[in-house]
């Protein structure tokens, strides 16, 4: 129930005119226009008194304006061209998700392709039907087995659906590409409700190109025939079986099977939870003529995995985001709606507010390699002076880089950021290190993301790091102490799970894990050399004890390798120390260094209420305090009270609170109506000092409302709460209670 | 179509409209420019001429019904009483009568109640066969005449047949010397296909009787209807008063039967025939339906034969019970299996090999293994699976003693004095419970669980990771989006919405989950979900 939808009638429209002049809300917009066509001549006059009676809530205002405008630019006026920067930064980051989900999906998009290939032979193999056998109406006499439907079922691993969409849309492209025919059909035409003709239809639309009345499967025979070449196969695309009405989806597979002969049809079906749908959907008559396939999409970890890798920790945009917003997001896939889509959708409103709020956010395109930044400073309106002290008061220069204040100052921040860059760089390196250490362990990238953007356990890693930047201090005694007290405290955390791994990992697939360091570490060369180094080393025990890598594996307690093992424990210690050195040195999350404002999302509370907003707590917390949402002049004064002006439902649900779940209708009748009374009771004695009641004589409303009115204003609002879902009408056997509808709040 | 018309039916169609062209030009005139036109001959089967013998040797043990079927259909233009074809699926009804058609090559136009799915559809289809009318591209893949009511189709069927019937007299003129192909006396047959599903088109059930009456309403003796149905003819009618159809009964097949017809075509025959000796009998007691014997078979066949090298080998003794000793293994799970679904993919191949792997490396995490759900779900969907379980499977009685009462109480308690009642009405209460299924529950019950479960689970998660930093942001409260996950998991069929409650007029769930899937679920999230569950 939005306050600007729905004006209680009570209010003067000049009274909403006054709020919107001053409260420069987007939400308003509509009333304006409204009351200026009612704006009238003599209108004016109530303006001004009007403005009188709204002094108190004047000022504060004024003030928000005051302090705005005390800001060093208009930050209004650029928000237009950074946004343009955003849409810029996200449809790279959107197209680089594009390709890394497709990536994931080439291996099973080819198995599908060949299978179906495949089966098309097998369908032809049993009969080439002549163009008047094909189209004609009665069955090919032909032995049983010939009337199976081949059926690839597509596993999604994901009870949620929304992320699939796109697969299939994918698969169907990818598949027209090889040249089969090609239709996606949704669970929509799998309707009781249109039964088989639904699908039908649609499939006739999708190949044909046309509508028809009375769709009908001998058409399809006929239009495949038509084609001229018969050597491609017509695929259809169910993409979410379990939605299907089960008796349609029977009727059509058992429709199709006396036809595959005719019209070479391959099912792919996308099963969201287990291979026991289709038996538990499908009647069983249909389901002996299915001869299925199954193939697994990637699982939504998995893509999520590849996701992060290629948007966060890769850095494909430069933008990216705090610990606490990585922790929400993450919690937010794992425990609320467990799609990629959402997750996505939390990134792009978190980049998009990253870039409203934040005036150097199109600084993000110099950590892309763009050094022209005091250039793009004046293309988004900033001069080379303001865009300095701006970054000389954000808080991480602030309080991480006083020390450096003596310097050059223009050059403090150009240094700052290759800084960042760098740090990045190296801090994406480990991680990806870390990642590939905890894979055999099946840790998560996002939970180690997570974990490596915790500035907290950073600092307790590493107490002295925290002011400079390069402390590249070697192996000392002092480490040792302080990896103990790394264990202590992080016992449970993914990083130590990781490293804890590595210790124990057989010799053939430490070699592995190394060669996929030195490739991530190219970039680093620190970290590089230590990695080739341990690399050869391994290298060179294998050369040692050739093909023994596998008894080492299975036979560990056999005593004369006893060596052999100590030395493969030996070298796993030294990867995993190695690994430990590069958490310590080289991973400083984002947070810890000065400047990351320019390229982090950090407020995670303005994402949760975009993302999440809660629209049930919402309604009811408004409707109690409606007086905070509309700022008219009669409620502001009095604090608590209900007041006749006030919106109906409003004051129906506030009345509401007093009784339990129960409300007996008529003791809430009567309470409604004594608060509506009260304005008129009040009106009389109160002269024409009140403006809303001037407003209400001037209009055609009767200074008292009736009791048929009342009694319909209450209905009316009676039935708008039970549209928002607060109520429960009156049921059957209690039919003079309403019952309220509470939960969550 | 137009240029890349396969060789063969151009061939086709200049040998027919060599041959009747003068029925052409009739028939459609204003098609001139199609390659392909249809014709009378479209009427029968067509393909080279069917012996007897070969007739008889296609459907082993359907002699007798042959044999029936054509003593019935008499000789050429020979008026019939409508026939009645029924017997089980899959044994052998339609492609016996198709065949037999085809050996009389006499006329006849097919409509299956599977493909044509409403009256309309039966109904244009029936008359486009007959007009040799073909929906395609050039005429908008529309029908030649649109029909609707039955009143219509009985007028236009009319006016078609004797058209049709009269040009296969004027054919039968023409033609003295009968080349094959050409269609055999001027009697129309239509074949009515899969009938017992005109039973669901319409609760009305004027369309059945409509059917049945065809007969007398058209008066035609040129006409023979032939209804072919699954149901035999008790399901039908009820003395109502149409001509009596002459029912030919399909009786389901005999285990020697079925071996026959599944030595057809076999390559190696005496291979297949011990490889049948081995399966047939078992199978025999679950189904005798050929198709599903033939696509069970199938896969069966490829194991038996998996320790050959030559297929084409002849098997001795010694080697048959070689075989069986190899194959023995693999019979008794596949009786059972309804549906089995085999992998293309080489990924997961690998995936299990993995798996194996790990299993002999790291025997204490056997545990994980069974807490692996096949699929992803959020942890608040996981959770409200587990309360609408719980929901469905518990009494609402004992909510309040299995849950604190903090979290929300079930406002609706039934009153119900338990104590009062005697064991033998309560194990009378019990086995209707057991009948019934799991129970249906309103969602403010399921809310309800949902809130208690969470609030203990939370509790337990946070004595269990103290220090752990992940779940800073988690307590945002698992509530805020629940009704979006009852209505993914309504959709993944795990909750049916059912009907409302006849006293309260709120929507009503139930669970389908099944107990194996809701334990895994539990394990998964470490909730004990048996200390909860009502035994009775």
């Amino acid at each position: 129930m939005a306050p600007s939808a729905t004006a209680p009638e009570s209010l003067s429209p000049s009274t909403t005119l006054d709020t919107t002049e001053n409260n420069l809300q987007p939400f308003f917009v509509l009333h304006r226009a409204r009351s200026r066509k009612s704006e009238k001549k003599p209108t004016g006059t109530w303006k001004t008194r009007r403005r009188i009676d709204l002094s108190p809530s004047l000022p504060k205002n004024g003030e928000n304006l005051d302090a705005e405008k005390a800001e060093a630019w208009d930050d209004c006026r650029h928000v237009g061209i950074r946004m343009e920067a955003f849409d810029d930064v996200w449809s790279k980051i959107k197209s680089t998700i594009k390709d890394v989900l497709r990536d994931i999906n080439t291996n099973v998009f080819n198995e599908i392709h060949h299978w179906v290939r495949e089966s098309f032979n097998m369908i032809t193999s049993f009969a080439t039907p002549t163009f008047p056998e094909a189209t004609g109406s009665f069955p090919m006499v032909t032995d049983a087995a010939s009337k199976q439907l081949f059926t690839g079922l597509v596993l999604t691993k994901n009870m949620e659906f929304v992320d699939d969409l796109l697969t299939f849309e994918e698969l169907g492209s990818y598949l027209k590409s090889q040249g089969c025919h090609v239709a996606n059909l949704s669970s929509l035409e799998f309707s009781v409700k249109n039964g088989i003709g639904g699908c039908l239809r649609s499939l006739l639309r999708q190949f044909l190109m046309v509508a028809l009345d009375a769709p009908d499967v001998s058409i399809l025979a006929t239009w495949y025939r038509e084609q001229g070449s018969c050597n491609n196969p017509v695929v259809i695309i169910i993409e979410d079986m379990e939605r299907c009405s089960g008796s349609v989806l029977s009727d059509f597979i058992l429709m199709l099977s006396e036809w595959v002969l005719k019209i070479p049809v391959i099912l792919i079906m996308g099963v969201a939870t287990t291979l026991d749908a289709p038996k538990s959907i499908l009647q069983s008559n249909a389901l002996h003529h299915l001869c299925p396939c199954k193939f697994i999409l990637g699982t939504p970890p998995e893509r999520m995995d590849a996701v992060v890798e290629a948007v966060l920790v890769k850095q494909c945009s430069g933008f990216s985001i705090s610990h606490k917003v990585a922790v929400f997001m993450r919690n937010y896939f794992v425990s609320q709606d467990g799609t990629l889509t959402s997750f996505i959708r939390a990134l792009k409103i978190a980049c998009a507010q990253h870039f409203f709020m934040e005036p150097l956010s199109f600084m993000l395109w110099f950590l892309l390699g763009d050094d022209n930044l005091m250039l793009q400073g004046e293309k988004y309106g900033l001069s080379p002076e303001m865009m300095l002290k701006h970054a000389l008061n954000l808080p991480s220069y602030q309080s991480y880089g006083r020390n450096k204040i003596a310097k050059q100052q223009d050059e403090t921040l150009v240094n700052g950021l290759a800084e960042l860059k760098k740090l990045q760089c190296q801090w994406s390196t480990v991680i990806l290190c870390l990642y590939e250490a905890g894979k055999c362990d099946k840790v998560t990238l996002l939970d180690l993301f997570c974990e490596a953007l915790d500035p907290e356990s950073f600092k307790s890693r590493a107490p002295d790091n925290g002011g400079g930047l390069e402390n590249d201090s070697g192996v000392s005694s002092s480490d040792f102490y302080k990896h103990q007290q790394y264990h202590t405290t992080r016992k449970s955390g993914f990083i130590c799970q990781a490293v804890q791994k590595l210790r124990d990992l057989p010799a053939v697939q430490l070699r592995k894990l190394l060669k996929g360091w030195e490739k991530y570490t190219v970039s680093a060369p620190q970290i590089h050399d230590k990695v080739k180094k341990l690399l050869s080393e391994v290298k060179f025990e294998d050369g040692k004890s050739l093909g023994q890598d596998l008894s080492t594996i299975s036979k560990r307690h056999a005593s004369r390798k006893h060596l052999k093992i100590e030395d493969s424990k030996a070298v796993n210690e030294k990867a995993a120390k190695l690994l430990e050195s590069m958490v310590r040195n080289y991973m400083q999350p984002l947070e810890c260094v000065p400047f990351h404002e320019i390229v982090c999302f950090k407020n995670v509370n303005a994402l949760q209420t975009a993302l999440i907003g809660d629209p049930r707590r919402r309604i009811q917390v408004d409707l109690l305090d409606v007086r905070n949402i509309i700022q008219c002049s009669c409620c502001i004064s009095s604090s608590n009270t209900l007041l006749p002006s006030m919106h109906d439902s409003s004051i129906m649900y506030t009345l509401a609170q007093e009784h339990g779940d129960l409300i007996n209708l008529h003791d809430w009748y009567q309470s409604f109506k004594s608060i509506v009374l009260c304005l008129s009771n009040k009106g009389k004695h109160g002269s024409n000092y009140s403006p809303s009641l001037k407003k209400r004589k001037a209009t055609t409303e009767p200074a008292k409302p009736s009791e048929a009115s009342i009694q319909a204003r209450f209905c009316r609002a009676v039935t708008e709460l039970q549209i928002t879902g607060l109520l429960r009408m009156p049921s059957k056997r209690r039919p003079d209670y309403v019952q309220r509808v509470a939960f969550g709040l | 179509m137009g240029k890349e018309e396969s060789p063969q039916i151009t061939r086709r169609v200049t040998r027919l409209s060599s041959s009747t062209a003068v029925t052409n030009n009739e028939v459609e005139p204003e098609k001139i420019t199609k390659p392909y036109k249809p014709t009378l001959n479209d009427f029968v089967s067509g393909g080279e001429q069917l012996s007897f013998n070969d007739l008889l040797s296609s459907f082993p043990a359907r002699g007798n019904q042959i044999r029936e079927l054509l003593r019935l259909l008499g000789p050429v233009n020979s008026p019939m009483l409508p026939l009645f074809v029924y017997g089980d699926p899959s044994t052998g009804k339609t492609s016996t009568i198709l065949q037999i058609f085809r050996y009389l090559n006499r006329p006849f136009v097919y409509a299956s109640c599977r493909t044509c799915y409403s009256l309309q559809i039966l109904f244009e289809s029936v008359l486009n066969q007959l007009l040799l009318h073909k929906k395609n591209a050039a005429n908008g893949y529309s029908s030649a005449k649109r029909c609707v009511k039955p009143s219509d189709f009985v007028n236009f069927l009319r006016e078609d047949l004797t058209s049709v019937i009269e040009k296969l007299r004027s054919l039968k003129k023409l033609g003295s010397n009968k080349p094959a192909g050409k269609p055999n006396g001027n009697m129309l047959y239509l074949i009515f296909d899969n009938l017992e599903l005109i039973r669901e088109w319409d609760k009305s059930s004027s369309a059945l009787p409509f059917m049945f009456n065809l007969y007398d309403v058209l008066k035609m003796h040129e006409v023979g209807l032939i209804f072919i149905s699954n149901t035999s003819p008790d399901t039908y009618y009820s003395n109502m008063g149409y001509t009596e159809h002459v029912p030919v009964y399909f009786p389901e097949y005999t285990e020697d039967d079925l071996r026959q017809i599944l030595m057809k075509n076999q390559a190696n025959r005496k291979l297949y025939s011990s490889f049948l000796d081995v399966v047939l009998r078992p199978f025999c007691r679950s189904t005798r339906r050929v198709d599903e014997l033939s696509t069970a078979f199938s896969p069966l066949f490829r194991k038996y034969c998996e320790p050959l090298s030559d297929l084409a080998s002849v098997p001795n003794e010694e080697m048959k019970r070689r075989l069986f000793s190899h194959f023995r293994p693999h019979i008794a799970p596949s009786l059972n299996e309804i549906f089995w679904v085999p992998s293309k993919s080489s990924t997961e191949a690998e995936i299990n090999k993995d798996t194996r792997q790990k299993g002999s490396t790291r025997k204490p995490e056997v545990g994980d293994h069974f807490a692996q759900i096949d699929f992803h779900m959020s942890t608040s969907a996981k959770y409200l699976l587990i309360s609408a379980f719980l929901a469905s499977r518990n009494p609402a009685t004992l909510d309040a003693s299995l849950f604190d009462s903090t979290g929300g109480s079930d406002s609706r308690k039934r009153k119900r004095k338990a104590s009062e009642k005697s064991m033998e009405q309560k194990e009378v209460a019990e086995q209707e419970l057991l009948m019934k299924g799991p129970g249906t529950f309103p969602l403010e019950r399921l809310l309800a669980i949902f809130q208690c479960i969470t609030s203990a689970a939370d509790s337990l998660d946070e004595e269990e990771h103290e220090n752990d930093v992940l779940r800073v942001g988690g307590d945002c409260g698992l509530m805020s989006d629940v009704l979006l996950q009852l209505s993914s998991l309504c959709n993944a069929n795990f909750i049916i919405k059912g009907g409302s409650c006849p006293l309260e007029g709120s929507t009503r769930y139930r669970s389908t989950v099944s107990e194996d899937l809701a334990l895994k679920v539990a394990r998964n999230l470490k909730f004990p979900l048996p200390n909860y569950l009502y035994r009775r």
